[in-house]
């Protein structure tokens, strides 16, 4: 029965092309259901937890009191939340920036070369990229142990802790963040880097344009597609960084001076048993990570339209 | 062109990677119970000793049940022991024994216990078991608490077992802090044990001295994130955390006797220890081995943990001394935190009536003689006697004659999960200023215990 509606269906679009054509909406159902089951159903907990007098009592079973947007008044009237979401984004824009600039640099010299050296930076780059962000949080802050990590020992500065201050928290995650990041960036612009073609760099240089200016009017404006679709996907992924801030955390460091929108929202719902503020925080979050994906998304269509 | 075609299929690829990666993060934000942080993993250095193996191939269904312990403070001997005679009464059950760390426990256990794949038997600290109590995540232990020990369970543990006259936390073991010193160094320097908190300070700063060729020296070793170590300072001075007045909470760190006891803690970080300034004291019998501490304040069942066998040094024993903290003049103790532990069945428990009955083991004679033998008081009144052998016992009594206590809320666990204290001790630490540091934290405690 299911072979047989399954040719009505592929006949049926082969003749009558005007017809509305259920079997591509059909194909389309599996996925979108489980999308709705694995992303709808949190969602929706999200925002009903936001509305609600949640904690710890009611975690465990007791009714919860519906608030309005209380659990919004409350976190958006708190000096500490905007001090965060400063932190966060003034954290993810230098992240994603740094992430682009060596990124970019790194697929340059990985196009220039020789195959020998090429396969082994891609080796390590991969090796970097492979490793989860746990193993590879816990090892660099082992790095910069105050007693006896590698870091302090180079540098001579015995008992330095990079954890204790904020700044040099922030120094010592961004190189967590951005070094995790670099891999992908770098694959992808040297894929197409490679596509860029070498006539068009020999021309250039044959019509007397400085290395300097080839890159600017000739490989940044062929990259910049790759360019835009890969700085929104560091801007998602950089606003919503948790395991690098929450391990660091753990190994030393002030949470209160140190927290970012993610490990905020975990500390305050889960840690402080607010689960109802937690879940506001989360709802803020997700629209600004809605508006940056708006961007991306845009970016992707107009690619599209080119 | 084939850039375009990259950059689309390059597009479609990624879009898929961001939709699983936000998934994850922004429903552990939010929804709970669901996904615990990444970091609650690694953490958990979850072991499972030799049990004896269940006798039957494919026995029914339940035959395993899940047993937290947070810590060091539990060797893994003690464990077999309850395990042993579990299985000589079920044979064919399986106890998976899970070590949890106290860093994070009571985040760990708001995931854990409110799932439905809860452990059955965990511990609390005293200080946190009234939280859990008070929101319906325990089993009431009320008809049983006289088959459990009765009258004979110690009094501050069942007081911390009880919410709203119910009894929910069983009496584990309980621990006066004390400081744990390196006779052999003492003898080198010349110093006899600290009669005042000013000798104490003068014995830190010479051993200190002294011991300099040693890189990371403590005379005494104070991690900044061991805010159990700020307590005696705050106390002896007058101070306090939080008071109630009027039913409501008010933070008292920022007060000017608490400010003292702090300022003297700095006084006491800056010239004796030689710690890390942010870290905490999961690893402090680990430095102790290293020889990097003179002396150290910590639970009664240090010396236990640092004479270990599997990382600790065993031959380190006869160089461990234990004295109580001593006050403003000779022949006083500075008020020492009580700590200790309960136990309790999940409410969630799919097998309460196995969990009951490991529950009656650890809390048996048997069972607690052996944390009278390592040196920690036991949970029954009966056993004390037992432990009045040792130097660390001696120490531990007369430290708990002059013992306080955290605020009595069942909010006070929220207090210690969101790191308030270890927050402020590092910032002093770090030379930041003692009154400033002090008013920041009173206003997040006031906001929590007030609810």
């Amino acid at each position: 029965m299911k072979s047989s509606l399954t040719m009505e269906q592929i006949e049926g679009i082969d003749v009558r092309r005007r017809r509305p054509r259920p079997l591509p909406y059909l194909l389309l159902l599996p996925a979108l259901l489980a999308l709705v089951l694995m992303l709808g159903f949190p969602l929706i907990r999200l925002v009903t937890l936001s509305l609600q007098d949640f904690g710890l009592k009611q975690q465990f079973g007791a009714p919860a009191e519906w608030v309005g947007l209380k659990n919004f008044r409350e976190i958006l009237s708190d000096d500490q939340f905007w001090q965060v979401l400063r932190r966060t984004i003034v954290f993810c824009a230098v992240n994603v920036m740094l992430t682009m600039v060596l990124g970019l640099a790194i697929a340059m010299l990985l196009n220039r070369l020789g195959k020998w050296m090429r396969l082994l930076t891609m080796t390590g780059l991969m090796l970097a990229w492979s490793m989860p962000a746990l193993t590879a949080t816990v090892i660099w802050q082992w790095i910069f142990d105050t007693q006896y990590g590698i870091a302090n020992w180079l540098f001579g500065r015995q008992g330095q802790s990079w954890l204790s201050n904020p700044l040099t928290f922030y120094f010592v995650a961004t190189i967590i963040v951005v070094w995790m990041g670099i891999p992908f960036v770098a694959f992808t612009l040297y894929a197409g880097l490679t596509q860029i073609p070498s006539e068009t760099m020999e021309a250039a240089s044959i019509d007397g344009a400085t290395p300097w200016q080839r890159f600017l009017d000739i490989v940044v404006p062929s990259l910049k597609p790759i360019l835009l679709i890969l700085t929104s996907l560091s801007v998602l992924w950089d606003f919503r960084v948790f395991t690098q801030i929450y391990v660091l955390q753990s190994a030393g460091g002030i949470n209160r001076d140190t927290n970012l929108l993610g490990v905020y929202a975990y500390r305050t719902s889960i840690g402080s048993s607010h689960f109802d503020r937690g879940a506001a925080i989360a709802i803020v979050m997700v629209l600004i990570t809605v508006l940056l994906t708006l961007v991306y998304l845009r970016s992707m269509v107009r690619q599209e339209e080119l | 062109m084939k850039l375009k075609r990259i950059a689309a299929s390059l597009a479609a690829l990624t879009a898929v990677l961001a939709a699983c990666g936000s998934d994850s993060k922004d429903s552990s934000a939010g929804t709970t119970g669901s996904a615990a942080p990444t970091t609650a993993a690694s953490t958990t250095a979850a072991s499972t000793p030799e049990t004896a193996a269940p006798t039957t191939g494919g026995s029914g269904s339940g035959d395993s049940i899940r047993l937290w312990l947070n810590g060091g403070d539990t060797p893994d001997e003690f464990v077999n022991y309850a395990i042993t005679e579990f299985n000589k009464i079920h044979p064919d059950v399986k106890v998976n024994f899970e070590r949890q760390q106290w860093t994070g426990i009571v985040e760990k256990l708001t995931t854990a216990l409110s799932s439905s794949d809860s452990p059955d038997v965990v511990e609390l600290g005293n200080t946190q078991a009234q939280a859990f109590e008070a929101a319906g995540a325990l089993q009431d232990l009320t008809a049983k608490k006289a088959d459990l020990g009765g009258d004979d369970l110690l009094q501050s543990l069942v007081e911390a077992g009880t919410y709203d006259g119910k009894f929910y936390g069983l009496p584990y073991y309980a621990g006066a802090r004390v400081i744990i010193y390196r006779k052999d160094l003492f003898e080198k320097s010349g110093i006899e044990i600290p009669t005042t908190i000013d000798e104490m300070l003068a014995a830190g700063e010479k051993l200190k001295a002294d011991n300099a060729a040693t890189p990371n020296f403590s005379g005494i070793y104070l991690p900044g994130k061991n805010w159990f170590a700020a307590l005696p300072h705050i106390w002896l001075a007058g101070g306090d955390i939080a008071t109630q007045e009027n039913g409501k909470w008010v933070g008292k760190l920022s007060s000017d006797e608490s400010v003292k006891g702090l300022t003297q803690l700095q006084e006491f970080i800056t010239k004796t220890s030689g710690a890390p300034k942010d870290g905490d004291d999961s690893k402090d019998y680990l430095a102790f081995c290293n020889g990097e501490v003179g002396m150290m304040p910590a639970p009664g069942w240090k010396p236990g943990q640092i004479t270990n066998k599997d990382d600790g040094c065993p031959d380190m024993e006869a160089n461990i001394g234990v004295f109580a903290m001593p006050g403003d003049t000779a022949g006083t103790t500075a008020p020492a935190f009580l700590g200790g532990s309960n136990l309790a069945i999940s409410a969630k428990s799919a097998h309460q009536d196995l969990a009951y009955d490991l529950l009656k083991i650890l809390a048996s004679p048997g069972y607690q003689k052996q944390f009278a033998a390592q040196g920690t008081i036991p949970a029954l009144k009966s056993l004390l006697a037992d432990v009045s052998g040792s130097e660390g016992a001696i120490a531990q009594a007369k430290a708990a004659l002059n013992s306080r206590f955290v605020p009595s809320s069942e909010n006070w666990a929220a207090v210690e999960a969101s790191n308030i204290l270890p927050d402020m001790v590092v910032a002093i630490s770090g030379g930041a200023d003692v009154k400033t540091e002090a008013a920041k934290a009173d206003a997040a405690i006031e906001e929590i215990l007030n609810g």
